[in-house]
């Protein structure tokens, strides 16, 4: 065990139960790296999890307070929580493409719309991953997957002139950054700005299935093969057209351009109590 | 750099990365059925910690050269 999850997290959870070459782990590290940075002790974070690969893998994992959502609804118990707990208590949620990005699609644009104060690292597979390997919201064009064997019919996400920063970005995300899990102090110092943020942030982390994606997708789990796919991805060659194209970096940093929605609930109540309000 | 023969998953992501060779897998197999790698060349380190961020099961600890970096850890 590394200094890390020594210092951060229950030891009879490491090591994890995930696949050997599993990127979920390498975002894992890079979040306790920023909670390191932004010097965050385990009184200071509550830790919320979806369900999934990423939900399974870190879930209970975190020294300090943490709670589980079920399917895409973590993002909708975290506005309560937000509401009742102290301004200066961070909440982080780690949750997969599939929590994020379609079943609680509805419930993380509400979230991003009140720009509630959490930060949600979205760990993308490209798929459901830990129930053997559907194609999902992100899941490149064309990929086989256990129920695409032909190869998947709808566009993801991240093609053809769509991205699911863009849209939250709309929705009124005050900080967006997107990474590959493979990044290194790059991607720590995103995620310790999304931290930073007092309103929603949310990190896009593409990280890969060796088990699923790779040997079903990509045709192999050499982690050589993958780490070159993945380069591609991220690379600048890679223009808007067929298939996925993403870049690496912050996408949107709105820090402190909105109002946090229990800071601004708080101070409404206030005026309301002191008989200060103005009616809207 | 230091491998925990226990909580390495032989994944061999350190070994791709590292540009001078210091990792190489094992034969002795840990309780989890793996045959961890091992920080064989330690001596070429030069504490670019690529191995670090690249390692998916926190078993690397950052040891002697490396810890010139920024990263923290033990002595
Ligand atoms: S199934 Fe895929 S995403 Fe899930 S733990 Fe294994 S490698 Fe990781
Ligand atoms: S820090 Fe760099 S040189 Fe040292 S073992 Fe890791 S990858 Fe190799
Ligand atoms: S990257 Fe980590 S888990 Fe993988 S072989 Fe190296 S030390 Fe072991």
């Amino acid at each position: 065990m590394d200094y890390l999850a020594e210092r951060y997290l229950r030891p009879r959870k490491i090591p994890s139960t995930a696949c050997s070459g599993c990127g979920l782990g390498q975002v894992h590290k890079k979040i306790l790296l920023a909670v390191e940075q932004s010097g965050i002790g385990t009184d200071d974070l509550v830790w919320g999890t979806g369900i999934g690969c990423t939900g399974r893998q870190t879930f209970n994992t975190w020294k300090g307070d943490n709670f589980a959502g079920t399917h895409g609804r973590v993002y909708a118990m975290a506005v309560g929580l937000r509401a009742a707990l102290p301004e200066e208590k961070k909440i982080l949620l780690t949750v997969g493409d599939g929590d994020a990005f379609g079943i609680g699609l509805s419930h993380l644009l509400h979230c991003a719309r009140r720009n509630v104060g959490v930060t949600v690292i979205a760990a993308d597979n490209f798929g459901y991953q830990s129930t053997g390997g559907q194609y999902g919201y992100t899941t490149p064009q064309g990929f086989v997957t256990d129920s695409s064997p032909y190869g998947t019919r709808e566009p993801g996400w991240l093609q053809d002139g769509a991205d699911i920063l863009d849209i939250l970005k709309s929705a009124g995300a005050t900080f967006l950054a997107r990474h590959s899990s493979f990044e290194g102090q790059k991607a720590v110092d995103s995620i310790e700005k999304a931290l930073d943020n007092k309103g929603f942030s949310l990190v896009h982390f593409i990280y890969p299935c060796v088990t699923h994606f790779g040997a079903v997708g990509l045709n192999s789990r050499d982690n050589g093969k993958i780490v070159r796919w993945f380069e591609e991805l991220f690379s600048a060659k890679n223009r808007p057209g067929r298939g996925p194209h993403v870049t690496s970096g912050i996408t949107h940093d709105a820090r402190g351009s909105r109002p946090e929605f229990a800071a601004a609930l708080r101070s409404r109540t206030r005026e309301i109590r002191e008989g200060r309000h103005v009616q809207a | 750099m230091e491998v925990d023969f226990e909580a390495c998953k032989a994944c061999g992501y350190c070994a791709s990365v590292c540009p001078v060779k210091v990792f190489a897998q094992g034969t002795d197999i840990n309780k989890k059925g793996y045959a961890p790698y091992r920080a064989v060349k330690q001596e070429a380190c030069t504490g670019c910690l690529r191995c670090f961020y690249m390692c998916p099961d926190f078993c690397l600890e950052v040891t002697g050269s490396a810890r010139a970096g920024n990263i923290g850890g033990k002595t």
